[in-house]
């Protein structure tokens, strides 16, 4: 089964090619968010590099978010119209479920944090299961203060990754007692993570529905915003 | 401080003096009743930034770009009834960016507009002839001390 995944949450700009046991290829930008400009060209070499067309391609696999809300929309927008135009099946995958993928056979807990504007993150906590993924937590968007006392609470060694790190990183450091973070090379969302969580829900004929499909869109309401303000404004008094 | 202005065209020189000081990330917030000028201000502030496609209000498609030397977001928020419709077209995304911001009618969602950014109200005032305007201009943070320096001359 081969499997084209596309990752446009985050900074980062990510397409790949894989089967059940082999990466064919991947091409990923991290690099100023212009994924509405790259994203289709990249698709596009990355077929000929492996002198595929779309209709080789046998299911889809897009990061359904949480994220930037342009970018999960550009993806979205771009798989669902492949899914439409070739007939076959697309599966949405969370991003913070590939971005944690990315640390396999880490110890104690991992926590993906990308970067939600204003002191908050995206986020999720995991944890290993040898290779096997496990989610902890729901999927959350919270200030990066109260998912430290969160973590505080769990008194475990946290691992993070994500585009939110370099923000928030001395914050961590001085918070958490051997605190340890993704090596850069590691540290950004790839499709290749994506599809190979996808890949396997796919080959069992799970789907996505393409008129119902959504975003994940995480959101404050208006009550925890004004409630924000409030405090924001109280802070410079 | 407050400027007075007697014309349309002073009206857009102001905007135009603003748009040539603007940085990269700078949030503008733009209010005034119904024909006080504000999109002929924006006309002012895009020529500043070397805009040069034209400015039409965005008050259907509630946020338009351009580029110029700096990429602009011009945003009317008029007709949304609601900010959580604002918040939910990813409007963070855009005001944190690396563009300049400006934003039409900004007190309609004043619990998403950040504390530091720069205010520009258009007041009419009617018995001084109909194209009287005061533009005051207000701002928090540092990054908009540049406002000092505008002035009609």
């Amino acid at each position: 089964m081969l499997i084209l995944s596309i990752d446009s949450s985050t900074e980062s700009a990510s397409c790949a090619i894989l089967e059940e046991n082999r990466l064919l290829g991947e091409i990923s930008f991290n690099y100023k968010k212009q994924h509405s400009v790259i994203l289709m060209t990249m698709v596009d070499n990355l077929l000929k590099n492996l002198a595929l067309t779309i209709t080789d391609i046998d299911g889809f696999v897009i990061s359904k978010g949480p994220g930037s809300f342009t970018g999960l929309r550009i993806g979205i927008a771009t798989v669902k119209g492949l899914s439409q135009g070739t007939g076959k099946p697309f599966l949405g995958v969370s991003s913070l479920d590939a971005l944690a993928y990315n640390m396999a056979f880490t110890s104690g807990i991992v926590c993906p944090i990308i970067d939600a504007l204003r002191g908050n993150v995206y986020t999720a906590l995991y944890k290993f299961n040898g290779a096997k993924l496990e989610k902890i937590s729901d999927y959350l968007l919270i200030s990066i203060d109260e998912l430290l006392i969160l973590l505080k609470e769990k008194e475990e060694t946290c691992t993070f990754i994500g585009d939110a790190v370099h923000i928030f990183k001395d914050k961590l450091v001085e918070a958490l007692p051997g605190v340890q973070f993704a090596p850069v090379h590691l540290n950004l969302a790839r499709a290749s993570a994506l599809g190979e969580l996808g890949l396997s829900s796919l080959a069992l004929g799970n789907h996505d529905d393409i008129n119902t499909f959504a975003p994940l869109y995480l959101r404050k309401c208006q009550a925890e915003r004004e409630y924000d303000k409030k405090m924001e404004l109280l802070k410079n008094v | 401080m407050k400027i007075t202005t007697e014309s349309v065209e002073e009206t857009k020189l102001i905007g135009q003096k603003l748009g040539a000081l603007v940085n990269s990330g700078d949030i503008i917030c733009l209010t005034g009743d119904l024909g006080t000028g504000k999109t002929h201000f924006v006309k002012g502030f895009a020529k500043g930034l070397k805009i040069e496609d034209s400015i039409t209000s965005p008050t259907f498609t509630i946020v338009n770009e351009y580029q110029g030397r700096l990429k602009l977001n011009h945003f009317d928020v008029y007709r949304v009834s609601d900010p959580d419709e604002i918040e939910a077209i990813g409007f963070d995304e855009y005001i944190f960016s690396s563009a300049v911001s400006i934003i039409e009618w900004s007190n309609y969602i004043e619990e998403l507009i950040p504390e530091e950014s720069l205010r520009i109200n258009i007041v009419k005032v009617p018995e001084k002839g109909d194209n009287y305007r005061e533009i005051e201009i207000s701002y928090t943070g540092e990054r908009y001390n540049y406002a000092k320096e505008i002035n009609l001359c």
